[in-house]
């Protein structure tokens, strides 16, 4: 009838599993194929991260195929021409330029063996200068190791009849998030959130409590000092002085004044805490990342004394495995930080002439931009092995495009925020539909022919070992049957330094808070919001190619704002243009603004929509314990 | 006006206390029904999507203020506004099951059933339906993609419907008495957090059948007397009472 619309295409329906490599939750996918082609994604019935379920993002998968911003095939960026070159070739290029060289590597694979091979190849260079794009798992790794804690931290959800929530936006953005929506939904008692805005999370769970941006923490230890009070104890070696800390600095006066929650509201959750059988305090940053050991330290110290470490529904410690000899173990490559290592780069403390970025889009996404761009411009040689043409990816000599997850195998060990075990691993579902290669092969070529022993051939015996060291069958495993465990590691004796509970007590610096807010259907830090996803994107987060950020109607007041203002948010330096929306979800002095818009690469359903608030967003160090931190940033707000 | 009364009445209950609008349900509808994506979005009265999550606001001021979201596919109303104004018959209730249908080949696009629609569940194709170079190979082929100058909706995945019925039929089961779960449409099936259920109002055996008689339960706009097929669940007072006119002196529905 209308032969200028696409014609349907018949043939034989199937089912296929894969597991969805969007971002670092692991969820088990079931893909629906029409003939050789996949049509559509959804949740893995049998797959105990996503039950049937799964996100926006992960939904529009399949359409990711054949999103007009993939990479087509290997190029060589001659001062912003992109030129074609050949797999041979870039590896001759690569062999060249890396050998003898100090070499270093990012990546936005958190829970992938493809990671830990880079990790892997690095070590044979000689170089351990490998790192995870920032998250809030990396800093509860760094935290936990500081206390002299073993294995992967996570919370056991599914179990929890009391379930807090502080700053973590675990219902929207932050975690194995389909996970722990499924938990919600099946949930047997309470959940209460602490954080900023009104997020998606604080929208469903049984009571929301606003609190400033970056004092989850403070919080934690203002409930905290309720449990001393109870005369509840944890097994620190340091408890006496950690208690005597508390009782004496995190008076409920001092806590209400820096998280505006008040004496009573932290009396009552402590109470409902202890009443509870299996309660369960979850920390992290409001959008994901940029939290300090502080905030982690802190949530670790509320949930031993509620007695709830390695206990059912509690905080609970996970094996750690690695089939790579050479590849440190995941919980040590996450103590070296990646915006101390750029920061040393862009000062010139540190050489580096090769870079190899996987997965990850860190020239958009990493707060204070322009110190990223500058270690960028300080590196001679970079290679972005990204499927998409994001910013990094211009930025870079070489890009040479992993397959979609959908055109490779891939798999994902123990997302972080679960509470066990979890192996799942997936084979293509269909042959690359441009000319990509998997990074993890092309890494195992290029080692063999630099003349390096990784041990492995293929990728795909990468995951084989990994599943037999296991005890878990490969091919349930690619069927998609994910291999559990209910392994919880016993601790030593555990301590938590003094100096590092100091930083909830640091003066505030000028401006209106800033409460950056990721949402599933804004993209993420790796994938930029989908063509799929570009109608779900509401009024008052981008209007035409405006951002929008909201305040309540007395912070507008206090600022002179009204709706629909043109203003700037200045920080760190940099600026961000938006467009006032007046909305009583946000707390307070607190600005919200939703990252994922402001690109200038990809394809024309992002590019130029809104600004990026990830420039805007300030470092700053942490006592202690040296980490950068960005979760408190403040900004000022001015006209434009 | 023309009214039948079903056997089989296919409805949603929507609980809204477990909805934290992630937009899952959209985009596994798009997918599903082979909606084309947008450049801009931005535009709500040019952007196409057969279910939308609208946000609720209690209209307090902060810190008394709360948040809710409300998805809304098609009612598949028990006495529909649009299929009666419709001039062409492209929009009927006739089949067993009480899904309003839509024939886009009959359609001329005057757009009567919009403006008759009081929630605003139909949406005009402005465009053509574009893909990316490539994309078209992931359409679904259970669904025809519509041209420019029709209306479409929801349809509770009719395609979705008429499949079951087949395999039912193939297994010598009866059509007419599908178990619970053997059909339900694509956002039901996606939400992570199970907040919308699926099944036959009028079978004991499923649960929507009990879940759209609680106390809880109401539907939009219901003393319009649309007789609408989605019902909503909230145990919050506010959430209820926006849904539908009350005077100030009304109490609310569930209270």
């Amino acid at each position: 009838n209308w032969p200028w619309i696409p014609k349907l295409k018949y043939g034989e329906r199937s089912q296929v599993a894969s597991v969805c490599k969007l971002c670092g939750a692991g969820c088990g996918l079931s893909i629906h194929k029409v003939g050789k082609r996949p049509v559509t994604a959804q949740g893995n019935v049998e797959h105990p991260l996503s039950q049937g379920g799964v996100c926006p993002l992960g939904s529009c998968a399949v359409r990711l195929l054949y999103r007009p911003a993939r990479v087509k095939g290997p190029v060589k960026n001659n001062g912003g021409k992109l030129e074609p070159i050949s797999w041979d070739e870039a590896r001759r290029l690569l062999d060249e330029k890396l050998r003898g060289g100090k070499v270093a590597c990012i990546s936005g694979d958190e829970n992938g063996s493809a990671s830990e091979l880079l990790a892997g190849f690095l070590a044979l260079l000689g170089s351990d200068d490998f790192y995870f794009m920032p998250s809030d798992g990396q800093v509860s790794s760094i935290a936990w190791k500081m206390m002299g804690g073993k294995g992967q931290l996570g919370f056991d959800i599914e179990n929890s009849d009391y379930v807090l929530v502080l700053g973590a936006d675990i219902l929207s953005s932050c975690g194995p998030v389909v996970r722990n929506q499924k938990a919600f939904a099946s949930k047997k008692g309470k959940y209460v959130y602490a954080g900023p805005v009104q997020t998606g999370t604080a929208a469903a769970v049984d009571k929301w409590i606003p609190t400033y941006p970056g004092q989850e923490g403070t919080l934690a230890l203002g409930i905290a000092y309720y449990l001393l009070k109870m005369g509840k104890a944890a097994s620190l070696s340091s408890f006496a002085r950690v208690r005597d800390f508390i009782l004496s600095k995190y008076t409920p006066v001092a806590v209400e004044a820096k998280t505006g929650v008040r004496a009573s509201e932290l009396k009552k959750l402590a109470q409902e805490l202890v009443r509870a059988k299996a309660p369960c305090v979850v920390i992290g940053s409001d959008f994901g990342q940029g939290s300090g050991s502080f905030e982690w330290a802190a949530c670790i110290l509320v949930n031993f004394l509620l007695g709830n470490f390695n206990q059912k529904g509690g905080l609970v410690a996970l094996p750690e495995n690695k089939v790579i000899k050479s590849a440190p173990l995941r919980s040590e490559l996450n103590q070296k930080v990646l915006p101390e290592f750029l920061a040393n780069v862009a000062g010139g403390s540190k050489k580096v002439d090769a870079l190899l970025v996987y997965e990850a889009n860190p020239v958009y996404a990493l707060p204070q931009a322009s110190q990223v761009a500058e270690a960028f411009d300080k590196i001679p040689f970079k290679v972005s092995f990204s499927t998409f043409l994001d910013e990094t990816a211009l930025k870079c000599d070489l890009i040479l495009p992993n397959p979609h997850f959908l055109e490779r195998h891939d798999d994902a060990y123990t997302p972080f925020g679960v509470g066990k075990e979890i192996y799942s691993a997936s084979a293509p579902v269909i042959k690359p539909v441009v000319n990509a290669k998997p990074t993890a092969d092309f890494i195992l070529e290029l080692a063999k022919a630099m003349g390096f022993d990784l041990g492995f051939e293929t990728f795909e015996e990468v995951l084989q070992a990994k599943a037999e060291s296991l005890g878990a069958d490969y091919d349930s495993l690619i069927e998609g049957s994910a291999y559990t465990s209910n392994k919880w590691i016993d601790q030593d004796s555990l301590s938590l330094p003094v100096k590092v509970l100091e930083n909830g007590l640091m003066p505030e610096g000028e401006g209106v808070f800033l409460a950056p807010v990721a949402r599933n259907y804004l993209g993420n830090i790796k994938q930029a919001l989908t063509p799929s996803e570009v109608i779900l994107v509401k009024e008052y987060e981008l209007n035409g190619k405006d951002l929008y950020v909201q305040v309540n109607s007395a912070t507008a007041r206090k600022l002179g704002l009204k709706q629909n203002d043109r203003v700037k948010l200045q920080g760190s330096g940099r600026e961000c243009v938006a467009r006032v929306n007046i909305t009583e979800t946000v707390m307070d002095d607190v600005i919200a603004a939703p990252l994922g818009f402001g690109h200038e690469a990809w394809d024309e359903y992002v590019r130029g929509k809104g600004d990026n608030v990830f420039k805007v967003l300030t470092i700053a160090e942490e006592k202690g314990s040296g980490l950068k931190v960005w979760n408190r940033s403040q900004v000022k707000v001015v006209r434009a | 006006m023309e009214h039948i009364e079903f056997k089989v009445k296919w409805g949603m209950v929507i609980n809204i206390d477990k909805c934290t609008g992630c937009g899952a349900c959209m985009v596994a509808c798009q997918a599903e029904n082979n909606i084309a994506p947008m450049v801009d979005g931005s535009d709500k009265t040019m952007t196409l999507n057969w279910i939308v999550v609208y946000e609720l606001s209690n209209g307090k001021p902060f810190p008394e203020h709360e948040v809710a979201y409300l998805p809304r596919p098609c009612m598949q109303c028990g006495k529909p506004s649009c299929s009666t104004v419709c001039p062409v018959v492209a929009t009927k209730k006739d089949e067993e099951g009480g899904i309003v249908s839509q024939i886009y080949p009959r359609c001329i696009g005057c757009r009567y059933c919009m403006a008759a629609c009081p929630y605003h569940a139909r949406y005009f194709n402005w465009y053509d339906p574009k893909w990316p170079k490539g994309m078209e190979k992931t359409l679904n082929i259970s669904a025809s993609p519509r041209p420019r100058g029709v209306v479409e909706k929801c349809t509770f995945c009719h395609h979705r419907f008429m499949e079951a019925k087949e395999k039912a039929r193939y297994e010598g089961k009866d059509p007419m008495k599908l178990p619970e779960d053997a059909y339900i449409p694509a956002c039901a099936e996606i939400c992570p957090t199970g907040a919308i259920t699926f099944g036959d109002l009028n079978n004991p055996e499923h649960k929507v059948a009990k879940l759209a008689k609680s106390k809880y339960a109401f539907r939009l706009l219901e003393r319009l007397g649309t007789e609408p097929q989605v019902y909503y669940y909230s145990e919050r007072e506010w959430v209820r009472r926006l849904a539908d006119n009350y005077l100030p002196n009304e109490k609310t529905k569930g209270e």
